[in-house]
């Protein structure tokens, strides 16, 4: 599908090396993601200097009350793009579900439990090989679920928060208080949780910037996604371009 | 034979300096030297403390001219020698200066800056008072040391402390009715309480300021947290002396806590203290007329948040500590996360760390 050159000019032979691409996310996907990290950072650095409000840092942030204005309104403008994208995804799952076309790549499965299992045991040494993953791994998919759970509950406990008179119209009056304590909470999880597992896997493990170009190169994918790689590779099906080579 | 050597002198001479300056002291320290010839009560006294003595202004009013002498020995400054010269004190002998006020109003406001003389200190904060402000604007009747104190029975202004608001109240009439039925006016005159506070503890004696401005607003929760976050005080009346930092806390309090550290005088109207309990009128929460009375609180809520239904007041935590009676809502998200915190960050951060241990060994054996 795509091709690379790999510039090695000054190699003696000066042989042009082919790699193979596979596609991994769609354009759409890969739109989601960009802005699902936008949104999530520009929540991070307006909620954060709002949490820690006695620290010099977010003093300096929020240095006057027409500033914390400001930023309460960027927060609110992002937290409405951030509901959009998250009613789009979910409709998209729902329009998928109703025409059965719904991959299940990202579903949890009892498979991900014992992979997990025996990712445990090659870590610690007692078993030698990685187990072989398919498209999604159970760290990805830790990651999805993780994330799509803790921005459910951000947004709800963020919109009780926000229209908190509305709310208690209908609702027990305690889910306020208790909005604000899951709210404020949650963020730091999840923003933890980000760096800690997300930024782990994708920058420091391996650079994967798959989710920004759409595609992984073959090494990558023998490596890291054994089970699709040759499920691929030996059954190329007609209306699946992916294991083609072409160049 | 033992020689006495300098050192053991030295008692001696310790003695003798010590006495040289025990009687160079005694001897020229000026033994109150400022205290004014003061022997004119006596002589006063002969004229004045006869009742029928007065004079005319020539306002028309009348002003008594009589000292009762049995009563200014009960002031504290007559027995302590302090007599009429030291404040009249351009009076010195008979006959007297003539008197060109026109009003017994002008009298006082003249001659109350005789107090200067003794008590500087209070004085001058006086001068940056609310008082001072209404006089500077052109009332006259703005309360001056001789108002609240008396002046010729000067008695010490909280002998008994009851009398405070009572000396307020002379002109404050409607606060200090108001007060008087409040849970802490009641506890003062009922039972003498210690404790309770009066005008003063919290508007403050001498420079009282404006309690109307934002600067006073936003340090009014550390006012009433100055005995109600008092474990010591709040235990004798069976009352928690948490409310402060459960208030502090919470979203009123945060946002107050920033506004005072950092904008004091931006205008901004998060609840404190008084905005729900009330001011003057501070009565028992289970008091069926008090303002935060549970029959009461959408009332009071709605002061600032208008339109808003009977589930609000759930909304609001109450200075009590989470619990699963009180507040079960907070109680199941503060129990969650008090565990799922925890065992996530744990459990992600032990597999990261094996991850990188594997990793980094992987890469080491590699390169060997």
């Amino acid at each position: 599908m795509k091709s690379q050159q790999n510039p090695t000019p000054s190699s003696p032979d000066n042989r042009v090396t082919l790699v193979r691409t596979f596609p991994r996310f769609k354009l759409s996907q890969r739109w989601e993601h960009a802005i699902l990290l936008l949104c999530i950072a520009i929540l991070l650095l307006t909620g954060l200097p709002q949490k820690y409000n006695t620290t010099v840092w977010s003093q300096a942030i929020i240095s006057s009350p027409d500033r914390l204005n400001t930023i309460q309104q960027i927060h609110h403008i992002t937290a409405l793009v951030l509901s959009a994208l998250v009613l789009y995804h979910l409709g998209k799952a729902v329009y998928l579900i109703a025409r059965r076309k719904l991959p299940g790549d990202m579903l949890p499965t009892l498979q991900d439990i014992s992979d997990a299992w025996n990712m445990l045991l090659y870590l610690i040494y007692i078993k030698k090989q990685k187990p072989a993953f398919g498209k999604y791994n159970f760290e990805q998919k830790v990651t999805y679920w993780f994330l799509f759970f803790s921005i459910g509950i951000m947004i709800i406990s963020g919109y009780v928060m926000w229209f908190p008179e509305t709310i208690t119209r209908i609702l027990p009056g305690g889910i306020v208080p208790a909005a604000i304590m899951a709210h404020s909470t949650e963020a730091i999880v999840t923003a933890i949780f980000i760096v800690l597992w997300h930024f782990y896997h994708v920058h420091f493990e391996r650079l994967n910037l798959s989710i920004f170009s759409g595609w992984l190169n073959e090494d990558d994918m023998r490596t890291y996604h054994a089970l699709e790689y040759y499920q691929l590779v030996r059954q190329p099906r007609a209306d699946q371009v992916s294991g083609d080579m072409k160049s | 034979m033992l020689k006495l050597s300098p050192i053991h002198k030295l008692p001696g001479i310790f003695l003798v300096v010590g006495f040289i300056i025990l009687i160079s002291l005694l001897k020229f320290t000026p033994t109150q030297a400022s205290e004014p010839e003061q022997q004119t009560e006596e002589y006063c006294l002969s004229c004045h403390s006869n009742p029928d003595l007065k004079l005319t202004l020539t306002s028309g009013e009348e002003l008594s001219l009589y000292i009762n002498s049995d009563e200014l020995q009960t002031s504290v400054h007559s027995p302590n020698g302090i007599e009429c010269e030291a404040c009249h004190t351009n009076i010195t002998t008979y006959p007297h200066p003539a008197i060109n006020y026109q009003t017994r109003r002008e009298l006082t406001r003249v001659y109350y800056s005789t107090c200067q003389k003794c008590h500087p200190d209070n004085y001058s904060r006086t001068l940056d008072s609310m008082h001072a402000q209404a006089a500077t604007a052109g009332n006259l009747n703005a309360p001056v040391c001789t108002d609240c104190h008396g002046s010729h029975y000067i008695h010490p202004p909280s002998e008994p402390r009851t009398l405070i608001p009572a000396t307020c109240g002379n002109c404050h009439t409607q606060e200090f009715t108001i007060y008087q039925s409040s849970v802490h006016g009641n506890a003062l005159t009922q039972e003498s309480n210690p404790d309770v506070p009066v005008c003063t503890t919290c508007h403050g004696v001498h420079n009282i300021h404006d309690p109307r401005t934002q600067q006073f607003r936003v340090a009014e929760p550390d006012l009433c947290a100055s005995c109600h976050a008092n474990q010591e005080m709040m235990a004798k009346y069976g009352l928690s002396a948490d409310v402060y930092s459960l208030y502090s806390i919470s979203w009123h309090g945060v946002d107050v806590s920033v506004y005072q550290a950092r904008w004091p005088t931006v205008q901004h109207n998060s609840a404190i203290c008084t905005d729900c309990h009330g001011i003057h009128n501070i009565l028992k929460p289970d008091d069926p007329n008090s303002s935060v009375n549970r029959k009461n609180l959408l009332v009071t809520c709605q002061k600032c948040h208008p339109g808003v239904g009977p589930n609000w007041i759930g909304a609001w935590t109450g200075h009590y500590k989470v619990s699963l009676q009180r507040t079960p809502f907070l109680f199941y998200v503060d129990s969650f996360y008090s565990i799922f915190t925890p065992v996530i960050l744990w459990i992600f951060g032990i597999y990261i760390a094996l991850q990188f241990i594997r990793f980094m060994a992987d890469r080491v054996r590699r390169s060997l």
